[in-house]
This record gives C-alpha cells, structure tokens and sequence, in this order.
C-alpha cells in the first residue's frame, strides 16, 4: 500500500460511515486529487459529498467553516500548504477562534488537509514547510502524518474530532510504500517510540523521520551509542510527557525538521525541552533543520538546503564528540 | 596526457572492488609500479601498484568506498608541468556520483578554533549527578582528573573508578562496560579483577570484536556460497601404499591425483557465473589454509604438468606465504577445485563449504587403517551426480595406479 492510499481509505470509511462527512477542494473530485488521495470518493460519493472548488484557498477554508457550522463534518484539502497562505485570515481569525468567540457555544468539526515540504525542484514558493504558522496559533490543533499507520488512523481521529485540525502531510511521502499498522487504539496526541535507545533522544516527524532513521544506524555506529527515535503525530498540542521520559533517559535531545531553523517548530520543541529537563540535560539541545533560505530549484543546492541523512548522521556526530559522547 | 586510474580486476572473478586506503595523496607524484592503493577484492587486499608516472591529480572514490570493476577512482596527469592546472580543473568540476548511492559517510571535521572554557564547567545533569556524589568538579578538573566541560558520565565514571584495581578498569574496557554497572551489582569498596571477571562470567557478556579483512572477505564469500546448489559424494580410499612411501605429503599426492583426473573432467575445471559457464584449460587447485584465525586460499596451478616435488615445493611456498600474509594476485586466483584437508586432527569425515567460483572442494579426513574418507562437495550447476560418481571413482584408481608412480 502507498501512503496516499492510506489517506484515501481513512477518507473512503469515513464518509462511508458518516454521510455529513463531506470533501472539498481543488480537483479533489472528478480528476481525484493532485496527488490521487481523493481518488474514486466522486464516483461513490457524488459531487453533493466531493466537491470540486475554484482557485481560492480563502473561501474553500471559509466554505469548510460554513459546512462545519451548518452540521456537516467537511475535510478541505489544500493542494499544497503553499497556497494556504491566503486562506490564513479564514484559519487563523475564524477557524482557530470561533469556538473561544462564542463562548464554547460552537463546535467546528472540520479538517484542513495538506502537503507541505520540499519535493523535487518545485522552487522556492512550492517548497516550503509551514508548520510554525499553525502551531503558534491557540485554538488550532496541528496533526502530521509520517506514515500510513498515521495517515490512516490520525486521519480518521482528525475526522471524528469535534475541533478544527489541520492534518499535514508531505509531497514525497505519498508514493511511498508503507502497511498500516494494526492500531485499535491510535492516540494522535500521544507520540510513537519507533525505535529505543538509552544514549540520545531524536524527535522528528513526517520525511524528516524517515531520513532519520536512515541515518541512526549510522551515528549509532559511529559515536557507538544507542538512541530513541520519538514519532510525532501532534505537533501542537505536543506529547511532551513521551518527550520528558525519554530526556529522562538519554539525557542528550535532537529534533529534526525540514523548515528553516529560525523561528521553527524545532525551536518551540527545543525550548520545551529546556525549560522543562534543564537539569536532566548533559548536553544542549541540538536542532537539525533547513538552512535559512528561500529552497533553491537546482537539485544540489536544494539539497544541500535541507536536512539528509547524511547531513543528519553527520550533525549527530559532530555535536555528539563535542558534548562528551 | 591526463590518465584515468579505474578499479582494477584483481581475480577474475572480482565484480567490485572496496578501496581500503589510498598510499598517496592528492598533488603526490606517483612512479610507475609504485604503490598506490589498497583495494580488497572478493579474494585478499593488496596494494594496487601505478600503471603510469605522474602526478595524483585527483582521488575519485574515498576510503572504504566499494565500485564495481573499471570504474574510475583517480586522475594521473602524466604532463608533471600541466598537472598543478588540471589539479584546478579537476576540482572546479563537481563530482558526479551525487544520489547514486546511499552511502553515509562521516568525514573529519575541521577544527574550530574554541573559546576555553574555565575549570567548573559541567553540563547541568553533570553537576546534579555531582552533588548527589559528593565530586568536587572544579577542583577535579584543576587536578586535571576530569575533562572541561564534564558530562554525566565523566563524573560517574571518575566516582566509580575508585573502586577497581587498575587492571580491573582495563577489563572492563575490554568488554564495554561502565564501572557504575558493576559497582552497583557487586557493591564492594575494593573490586579488583578478579571480580569482574565473575561479573562478566555471571552475567554471560560477551567480548565484541570486528573481523579482520581477510575473515571479511571469507564471511562475504561464504554468504556467496550458501547460494550454491550443493550435493556430497563421501567415498573411502585405500592410501595405504602413500601413507608408507612417505616421499611427500598426503595432500600433496591428492593434489596430484585430483589435479590429473580432473584434467579430464572439463566439468570440474569450470565455474558458473552470471549466466555462463567459464571452463578453464588447466587443473588449477585451491588449498585451504588456517592461519591463526584466519583462512587462506592460494592456488597451485597446472598441476597435471606438475610433478610431486613441483607441487609439494610449491604448497611449501605458498604455506609460507599465507603465513607471512603475502600471497600476491595470482597465489590466489585461478582455482576451480579446492581441497581442505583435516585428517592431521584425527578427524575422520567431514564435509567443506564450496568457496565461490569452484565446481567442487574435496574434504579429507584421517586415515583409519590406510583407509582415507572423502567427503567431495559439488556444485550441482557445473556437474551432476553421475559424471561426479564417475570422477570420484576415477580418482580411486589414480590412487591405486600410484603405486606404480615413482
């Protein structure tokens, strides 16, 4: 199975089970989706339940809230987080506020899809990670997907939610072969340890936990250590308590992103981590990011802008030897 | 005249080569038939000796890199005067290998130039686990007994290391393991080495250690070898005429044996590769050797034109250089049957592994009475079972026309 059908399944069972579940978005119905995830639900479920939309971000944000107030339990894609940037006064002063504004008188059901990260040579303006924006804004739950077992129950959880999520995905995930993971009792705001380990503690999510773990055995080799790798499926909230136990243990943190370092998510996970394990901390923090700079097109320089497993096996290590390992 | 310097066939069945260590360093001038590389092929690493003299403008495969046969790992600029400007060229030009190969490698980083930090410095869960133990890091670390700054484990280890004998600490160097375990399980003032030998007797931990490059490559063949499609033929022999001449060794006379019967059996003189069989036009017979812990596979060539003193001089030569660990290329390519001998343990049966690229190894045991049992393995691929009933019966009646043989 492929990640992007592990989406399209939890969106096929929910809208089988719940007929208020409702698609939206540009090509999510007759062509099935930029990235086929919405593929087959127009032919099952009509253009009533899976509606094509025009090229405006803001209003298909805005219809979703309108649907999620009327009864309706919409899941509104976004082709790429790029393009939500107009839909941001939608999400920021009215998805993310309505029920705080109405004095918890208003449940608002609904899920804003998307795929975020740096693909292949998409450019600066199609390459871009946004998480920041939706973690810094209270009332927003933000839910990423790394893997198919988290696509498919995150997704679904995200569905039954009575709270507005945006649920982010990423562009080079989607034609990856993955199995879903039996997991009756999926807990997205409770994070994954994927592999453990006694020495370092390495919090990542989406690609960047896939490059991960490719570059553990590595650094592992190398610094000739054992390390935790944690799982997010929430970023906000944050499954500190899995985060806090694991520090408790390895007493050395790393967090691994794709967006640029300054300001990022990793800087919010970092500071956490600092004011929460100073005193159980051997070793400062160490944040494995993007470079601060709009994504180059050309493929070395793209590259060579965000992290890889080697960069990443690399900064482990050198950060590694410099803090007592 | 730029010359591009390509991953060597070593052996002729080497598909890829692994650069171990390179003997000279980009902007050196090289000589002809000087050593250049070390390259470690399916069989042994040797040096690889330059085939042109000239100047090392630029290494293109780095240590511990592995690339199949003919691909380029290095420039020779002949031109000495030219080649300081292709040096330049050479480098402008970025390497193309880029997503070809997922290999991760950690390259030494380039000291930076740090602010000292004053004695006293230690991370916050070193100076807690400090407090708790009562270790005075400042003074400690002026004493020049703990590194600046100090991490946890410095300190636990400063702590704990008090309470081992000097060669106690070295054991348990040896096996990985950090004195606070140990104090915390045999909790004693006074651990000396014999009590952590019971600890690690105890707690059954073993001693890792990487294989060398020649067990590497052994482990690495005998992977390949697993693949093989194998049957054994075990069969007595009546050697008893050999074992009272005493002239030369017994292996030395199976070799002969082996070596001319299989001259008539292209089937045991042929290999199978990638889908075509490669049959060789002379006996050329593998021996096994130990040494040490390690095993060795050199090859004694032509033996159906060899006489017994050729041969047995050569397995001499050959022994020799295993044991001094200089068997060139072509000691140790060649072969298509091997033999592995054990009888001089008193084992009486055994059966060996095929090593790859051979049709068969015949695996001899102890003489019981004069009686020797060999027990052949073959790679049913190259030979099948009747045609290897028949050689094995032919090699019976070499060895009863030996008596005859002077």
């Amino acid at each position: 199975m492929l990640y992007r059908e592990a989406l399209n399944r939890a969106l096929d069972e929910m809208m089988e089970k719940d007929e208020t579940v409702v698609v939206l978005g540009e090509d999510v119905g007759f062509y099935g989706g930029n990235y086929r995830v919405t593929e087959g639900l127009y032919a099952k479920y009509g253009e009533k339940r899976v509606i094509d939309t025009p090229i405006a971000e803001n209003s298909i944000v805005g219809n979703a809230i309108g649907m999620a107030l009327g009864g309706l339990r919409p899941v509104a894609e976004i082709m790429t987080v790029n393009f939500i940037l107009i839909a941001m006064d939608q999400i920021v002063n009215q998805m993310a506020k309505l029920r705080y504004m109405s004095g918890g008188k208003i449940e608002l059901p609904m899920v804003v899809r998307t795929p975020q990260g740096v693909s292949k040579q998409l450019a600066a303006q199609h390459s871009q990670s946004l998480e920041r924006f939706f973690t810094s804004v209270p009332g927003l739950i933000t839910m990423v997907a790394s893997d198919a077992t988290a696509a498919y129950y995150g997704l679904k959880k995200a569905i039954e939610l009575d709270d507005p999520v945006i649920f982010l995905e990423h562009e080079l995930l989607y034609p990856m072969k993955m199995e879903i993971k039996k997991r009756e009792n999926f807990d997205p705001f409770r994070a994954d340890i994927v592999k453990e380990g006694k020495d370092i503690t390495v919090v990542s999510y989406l690609k960047m936990l896939h490059d991960t773990l490719k570059a553990v055995p590595v650094f592992e080799k190398e610094l000739n250590v054992s390390v935790e790798v944690i799982n997010l499926h929430s970023l906000n909230p944050l499954d500190m308590e899995t985060i806090a136990n694991s520090v408790k243990k390895t007493k050395r943190f790393v967090v691994v992103t794709e967006e640029p370092k300054t300001g990022s998510f990793a800087a919010e996970v970092v500071s956490k981590v600092s004011e929460e394990l100073f005193y159980h901390l051997d070793a400062p923090p160490l944040r494995i990011c993007g470079e601060d700079v709009p994504t180059p097109y050309n493929r070395k320089l793209e590259l060579l802008s965000i992290p890889t497993p080697e960069k990443i096996a690399q900064q482990i290590v050198y950060w590694g030897r410099e803090h007592g390992i | 005249m730029e010359y591009k310097v390509v991953m060597p066939q070593l052996t002729d069945t080497m598909e890829e080569g692994k650069i171990v260590r390179w003997l000279k360093k980009e902007g050196e001038i090289v000589k002809k038939d000087e050593p250049l590389v070390e390259i470690e092929s399916d069989k042994a690493v040797m040096e690889v000796p330059s085939m042109k003299e000239g100047v090392l403008v630029k290494i293109l495969a780095e240590e511990g890199e592995e690339l199949p046969v003919g691909a380029p790992i290095a420039v020779i600029e002949t031109e000495v005067e030219k080649a300081q400007i292709t040096a330049k060229k050479v480098e402008e030009k970025p390497a193309e290998k880029e997503e070809k190969k997922e290999e991760i490698k950690i390259p030494q980083k380039k000291p930076e130039k740090k602010e000292a930090l004053p004695e006293g410095t230690a991370s916050p869960s070193a100076k807690k686990t400090a407090a708790q133990l009562g270790v005075n890091i400042k003074k400690l670390q002026e004493e020049g007994k703990l590194p600046v700054p100090a991490h946890e484990k410095d300190i636990k280890s400063y702590f704990y290391s008090r309470f081992f004998t000097k060669s106690a600490l070295e054991l348990l160097q040896r096996y990985g393991l950090s004195p606070e375990e140990v104090y915390q399980s045999v909790k004693k003032e006074r651990i000396d080495k014999k009590a952590v030998e019971k600890y690690i007797k105890e707690k059954n931990i073993p001693e890792i250690s990487a294989p060398s490059d020649i067990q590497r490559i052994l482990i690495k063949n005998l992977s390949k070898s697993t693949q093989i499609p194998v049957y054994h033929i075990t069969h007595p022999f009546d050697v008893k005429y050999l074992l009272e001449k005493k002239d030369y060794t017994l292996t030395t006379y199976l070799i002969k044996v082996f070596g001319d019967v299989m001259y008539n059996y292209p089937e045991l003189r042929t290999i199978y590769k990638e889908d075509s069989f490669y049959t060789y036009p002379t006996s050329n017979i593998s021996v096994a050797i130990a040494v040490d812990n390690e095993l060795f596979n050199p090859t004694i060539k032509n033996v159906e034109d060899k006489t017994l003193k050729e041969i047995y001089e050569k397995l001499q030569e050959i022994k020799e250089k295993a044991k001094n660990r200089n068997l060139s290329v072509e000691d140790i390519q060649g072969a298509t049957f091997s033999i592995s001998n054990l009888g001089m343990f008193g084992i009486k049966q055994f059966d060996a592994v095929i090593p790859p690229f051979h049709s068969g190894i015949a695996a001899v045991g102890t003489a019981v009475e004069g009686v020797i049992t060999i027990t052949f393995t073959f790679d049913h691929r190259v030979i099948n079972g009747a045609q290897a009933a028949q050689f094995v019966i032919d090699v019976e009646k070499k060895i009863q026309a030996m008596r005859s043989l002077k």
